[in-house]
């Protein structure tokens, strides 16, 4: 297939363009460095590559060597029909600079080249105009100003891409020998001069907004406050949409096995499809509010002026103030995380960041902290009488696994052989206009998140709770005890009896290394089998009633916040660090550390 | 002066940049706009030392102290 590739200066809004053309759906968001590995899409009969964005040819960070190397791989490849070059029209002269080099190379290669001047929205917003076909003449290419957000000459480029690709001939910039050796800067500059707008307006609202976020008293509190108004509304926005979803599973159960009647077959709907896989399902708005939050921080700017915040704090600990934006998607997911550090210059910090983004806690430990949450806080009790306890314990779980970060961070700053002060790359971060989140990009990356939590875990958790449910419930009449489950669980016992935990909480627990999910439908299944009454509403309510001791509790939410319990982040980490002895090392540290950390708190809390 | 000593509020022209920067860096810093003879003004400073926000042609940059006073002015 013919292949169109799209390059250009960071969040110069490439991926929302290629998103409106392939119909995907990659990640946009409002600071330089969201995509950091090629992607491709679809386009009619052409293949379209969204690149990661970089400044120049001459690479500092992971991402951008992925891109330039991959960029001159698509030079000498004959399918690389054109290379679309994506301005930001209100930074014409800073985006330019990335183009023109890209414009001669393609010249040399003989590669038909057009630019799209993107944010054309904003240029108007302002009253302001962008003489097209000037600069078109001046840069001897085609040039189409568009917006791939407000769609403004979106269906004109979209028509005209078909033919552009299957001429690539009468494209080959037009440029003269002696152009190609002209200063590249230079050049940006004149041309920035005489097309690009007056961006003045645009940077005194920015500043505005900057004096308020970026205060030196103020804006540090600001950063306190959205962070903890982010991981406290992960607990009180959802709340309500849980209940109703446990309420639905509940309701779905009751009609079911009244079709089903008595016996072995409602007894295993009602252990491990409703019992396990329903328990599990109740989490997913959680997942969703702390997608939707996330999101909205992304697309408003703000993340780049939190790294800024964060920079100097950060720097105490061996890290960048890069390591800001990777660690707090770490919350949602630690994968693409982790291969997000590519943005950190800086090869000792990004390894630093890399290591450390496991603690923080993922939303695939939000099934196993809300459920003992739920068991062991009191509902109604609050603090300073406005936060609500369980709140604020949520909060806390998710501070000790930064603070265990830090921790360990530190001892790595230490322990890592050093680099001179010139091979460590320093912080120069790009502070972005600020925007109003899109909702389009916003609204499907928060479905999707939900749809890509149950596609993910529910298939495991379906298999491990039958397959639980089958060990646990035969040989039948002797209870789970005596089952050949309770046979297995005995032997490991012993293990996780310095933990306070009984072989049940045990065998969930080592489930759950196939996914930290598991964690809740395995126990859903366990504690089904066991009750007497057949009561499906509220798991909690069940383990309140089998009793589960405040100290081996609040051991055990310890211990998912700092195990490694997934085998794809250790996968990724040895695909990014190149090394699996990092890897593995760390899955076995982290394992220790949390079954210590756990031992410990049973000991003293008791 | 280097860009590090600049207060906030203040314009000043880029001098040069010193040569104890990795090449990488500096040529990614002539990229970004800070040539010689360029205005910059100083948007704000940061507490402890923090990074420092400077606006060059159309672009805010925030720049670390190690990399700030190795930018001369003139
Ligand atoms: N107003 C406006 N905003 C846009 C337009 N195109 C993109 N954006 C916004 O610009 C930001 C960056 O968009 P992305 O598509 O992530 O940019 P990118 O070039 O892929 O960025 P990197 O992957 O970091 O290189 C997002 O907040 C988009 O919503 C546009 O035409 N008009
Ligand atoms: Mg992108």
């Amino acid at each position: 297939m013919k292949k169109i590739i799209l390059v250009g200066k960071p969040n110069c809004g490439k991926s929302l363009l290629f998103n409106q053309l392939t119909g995907l759906r990659q990640k946009v968001a409002n600071f330089p460095g969201v995509t950091v590995e090629l992607k491709s899409g679809q386009f009619k009969q052409f293949e379209v590559v969204d690149f990661p964005g970089t400044y120049s040819l001459q690479t500092l960070s992971r991402d951008e060597e992925i891109a330039i190397s991959k960029l001159h791989e698509s030079l000498l490849d004959d399918d690389t029909a054109l290379m679309v070059c994506v301005l930001d029209a209100t930074r014409l002269e800073r985006s330019l600079v990335f183009g023109l080099q890209v414009q001669q190379l393609a010249k040399k290669h003989n590669k038909a080249v057009v630019f799209v001047l993107n944010m054309i929205d904003e240029v108007q917003r302002y009253g302001l105009k962008i003489d097209t076909d000037g600069l078109q003449q001046a840069l001897g290419s085609p040039v189409f100003a568009l917006s791939a957000k407000a769609l403004v000459g979106l269906a004109e480029f979209q028509q005209a891409l078909p033919e552009l690709a299957d001429n690539p001939q009468q494209h080959i910039p037009d440029i003269s020998e002696e152009t190609t050796q002209l200063n590249v800067l230079q050049q940006a500059k004149t041309l920035g001069q005489t097309y690009g707008i007056n961006v003045d307006v645009m940077l005194k609202k920015q500043n505005r907004i900057d004096n308020f976020l970026l205060n030196n008293v103020f804006g540090g509190l600001a950063f306190l406050f959205i962070m903890f108004f982010l991981f406290q509304s992960v607990f009180t926005w959802a709340n309500p949409l849980m209940d109703g979803v446990e309420a639905l599973v509940g309701e779905l159960a009751a009609v079911v096995t009244s079709f089903t009647g008595e016996g072995i077959v409602t007894d295993f709907l009602n252990d491990a499809i409703f019992g396990g896989v329903g328990a599990f399902i109740t989490f997913v708005p959680q997942i969703m509010v702390l997608t939707l939050i996330i999101g909205l921080l992304e697309d408003s700017g703000y993340l780049a002026r939190a790294a800024l915040i964060c920079h100097k704090p950060l720097s105490y600990f061996g890290l960048s103030g890069r390591s800001f934006i990777p660690y707090l998607s770490g919350h949602a997911c630690a994968i693409p995380a982790i291969m997000a550090a590519r943005t950190i210059e800086s090869p000792r910090k990004r390894l630093i960041t890399m290591m450390t983004i496991p603690l923080m806690s993922c939303s695939a430990r939000l099934p196993v902290y809300a459920l003992l949450i739920a068991v062991l806080i009191p509902e109604d009790h609050t603090v300073l009488g406005i936060f609500n306890l369980q709140g604020v314990t949520f909060f806390g779980l998710y501070l000790f696994g930064i603070l265990m970060a830090l921790v360990v961070s530190i001892v790595m700053k230490h322990a890592l052989p050093q680099q001179d002060d010139k091979s460590d790359m320093p912080f120069i971060l790009e502070l972005p206009t600020y925007r109003l989140p899109h909702w389009k990009p916003l609204s499907q990356r928060v479905l999707n998140s939900g749809k890509q939590f149950i596609k993910r875990a529910a298939p495991v958790i379906f298999v491990v709770s039958v397959v639980i449910w089958f060990l646990g419930y035969f040989p039948q009449g002797g209870g789970l005890q005596n089952s050949w489950l309770g046979t297995i669980g005995h032997v490991i016992e012993p293990v996780f009896a310095p933990l306070g935990l009984d072989w049940r909480y045990g065998v969930a627990i080592l489930m759950s290394f196939a996914a930290r999910e598991v964690f809740v439908g395995a126990l859903g299944t366990m504690l089904g089998i066991d009750g007497a009454d057949e009561n499906i509403g509220g798991l909690a309510a069940q383990i309140q009633a089998d009793g589960l001791a405040l100290g081996a509790g609040i051991g055990l939410l310890l211990f998912y916040v700092v195990a490694l319990q997934c085998v794809a982040t250790v996968a990724v980490l040895r695909a990014e660090t190149g090394k699996s002895r990092i890897a593995w090392g760390l899955f076995a540290l982290y394992g220790v550390l949390a079954y210590f950390i756990a031992m410990t708190t049973y000991q003293i809390i008791g | 002066m280097t860009l590090w000593d600049i207060k906030v509020k203040q314009i000043a022209q880029i001098h040069s940049l010193s040569s104890m920067l990795s090449s990488a860096v500096s040529q990614r810093l002539d990229e970004m706009g800070f040539n010689p003879g360029q205005n910059v003004i100083c948007l704000r400073r940061s507490p402890l030392k923090g990074p420092v926000v400077v606006q060059i042609g159309d672009s805010v940059y925030s720049l670390e102290q190690n990399v700030a006073n190795k930018i001369q002015l003139a």
